[in-house]
């Protein structure tokens, strides 16, 4: 009950505060010139592609680049969104207080969460909905479009468990911004030099986020992508709640 | 005739923060009724005692009870027995008065009927009503520490813990909150901090000086008065290794 108050008071705080609606119209805005310009590329090269039998439809050419652009954006947001959760509220005493209410660290962490979880989700929603409104013209497939929306809401809720993580660790929010920016970015790139060279990534392509979104992208729901996002939440937020409940025995 | 039980024990209560120790064998206990000064120079480890009397810190040794019970035994159901105003009070700055108040109550797990006659009724005690829906980032510090002492109070506690209650008031809240303490003191134990003789002389019944961490008088004020200054003078001028 703690954690769904504590998701509550967040919530309404994102709701009024200017930064948040800020990064949610810098983030649409850039969506929707994305979307427009994917759209545009993807008629331009139709005449140009195979039947639709064999050849990219409108989920491949438009869509799966669009959302994976999304989550690019989300290595950005994530680590904003989440920087004032912990570090902010600690140095101005607020953790104390909700501590000091019969709030537990679990609740604290998970209500934090699930408060910038949902504003992530539904600004993933907003951008979702672009391609949606098209797919009545397009005849999309469905079943890859929604492979593609799990795996981007599964890859956003791990970002922004880390960016909780790093904010339950570090005593400043820009830190906390850093350290999630560096630890999305490190993820994403992490496989790079070997997927250049052409190579298998091996365990580093194991690690590597692109490596479980792609499949996703193409329709292909695997239960391992899925195992990885909630190895990466859970992990994140286990070492946010540990940290958080120390904090009575730190100081 | 049985003397009346400790509403609050601390016993031998020890801390240590960033590697430093902040209280030694720390002792006193408080009744029902009873205002306690907690009295010390800067840095002496009031707010870390109270801090660990409102269940935030862990103390290191030694233990605190309520009635008895220890406070971690059942952590949830003994901190609904204590309001904590810490000194710097922790609001939301971009929540009205009503929504901060309304969120505590959820946070103590008030049922809404009795959440909302707890917010009635804390609202038109601290003088609160006018500004009920202002965001609590626009307050002034009076302001701000009459919804830290309404967020302290909505569960209606036992034990009220004030940090420096009076810190920043000009003497019209001070007056305020003297009037506004002796209100609340009966049926409840009321512990705060303060280094300002005058204002504890004012509200309290009760006096413990602490120095470098260690308590160096515990005693009723009536026993004290006119003396309390030289006293408190003669303790803080003590070099912290001679306290220890």
């Amino acid at each position: 009950m703690s954690a769904l108050t504590v998701a509550r008071i967040d919530l309404k705080r994102l709701a009024v505060r200017p930064f948040a609606w800020t990064l949610a119209g810098i983030a649409l805005a850039m969506m929707a010139w994305q979307f427009l310009l994917g759209v545009s590329a993807f008629m331009h090269a139709q005449p140009t592609i195979p039947g639709p039998a064999s050849g990219p439809g409108y989920v491949d050419a438009v869509v799966a680049p669009y959302l994976l652009n999304y989550i690019q954006l989300c290595l950005v947001i994530a680590p904003l969104i989440t920087m004032q959760a912990l570090a902010g509220d600690r140095g101005a005493q607020r953790l104390a207080l909700l501590t000091a209410s019969g709030a537990s660290g679990t609740q604290i962490v998970l209500g934090k969460f699930i408060a910038r979880l949902a504003f992530l989700w539904l600004l993933l929603i907003v951008v979702a909905t672009m391609p949606l409104v098209l797919g009545g013209a397009t005849h999309p497939d469905w079943g890859q479009f929604g492979a593609a929306l799990i795996a981007s809401a599964l890859c956003v809720a791990a970002l922004t468990a880390i960016g909780i993580a790093c904010s339950a660790f570090t005593p400043e929010p820009a830190l906390a911004a850093t350290a999630a920016l560096l630890i999305g970015e490190g993820l994403s790139l992490i496989d790079a030099g070997v997927r250049i060279a052409g190579g298998e990534g091996g365990w580093l392509g194991y690690l590597a986020l692109h490596t479980h979104l792609a499949p996703a992208m193409r329709g292909l729901m695997r239960s391992e992508d899925i195992v990885y996002f909630l190895i990466i939440i859970a992990l994140a937020l286990t070492l946010a709640i540990r940290r958080i409940a120390a904090e009575r025995e730190r100081g | 005739m049985a003397a009346t039980p400790a509403l609050l024990e601390l016993d031998h209560v020890g801390r240590r923060l960033a590697g430093r120790a902040v209280l030694h064998d720390v002792s006193f206990s408080l009744r029902r009724d009873d205002v306690l000064g907690l009295l010390g120079v800067n840095g002496a480890g009031k707010s870390t005692t109270l801090a660990i009397i409102a269940g935030v810190l862990r103390p290191d040794t030694g233990s605190v009870r309520i009635d008895g019970k220890h406070v971690d035994d059942d952590g949830r159901t003994m901190r609904d027995r204590i309001g904590w105003v810490p000194e710097s009070v922790p609001l939301w700055p971009e929540l009205t008065v009503a929504e901060a108040l309304d969120g505590c109550g959820r946070l103590r797990g008030l049922p809404k009927p009795t959440r909302k006659t707890a917010l009635e009724r804390e609202l038109a005690r601290l003088e609160l009503t006018d500004i009920a829906q202002r965001l609590c980032g626009q307050l002034s510090l009076g302001q701000k520490r009459r919804v830290g002492l309404a967020q302290a109070l909505l569960h209606d506690p036992d034990l009220l813990v004030l940090d420096e209650p009076g810190n920043g008031l000009d003497p019209v809240q001070a007056a305020q909150l003297r009037e506004l303490i002796a209100k609340l003191k009966p049926g409840r134990g009321i512990i705060l901090s303060s280094h300002d003789l005058a204002e504890v002389e004012a509200m309290c019944n009760r006096v413990v000086i602490l120095h470098a961490g260690r308590v160096r008088h515990d005693g009723a004020l009536e026993s004290q008065r006119g003396n309390l200054d030289a006293q408190f003078r003669a303790i803080a001028a003590q070099p912290a290794s001679t306290a220890a």
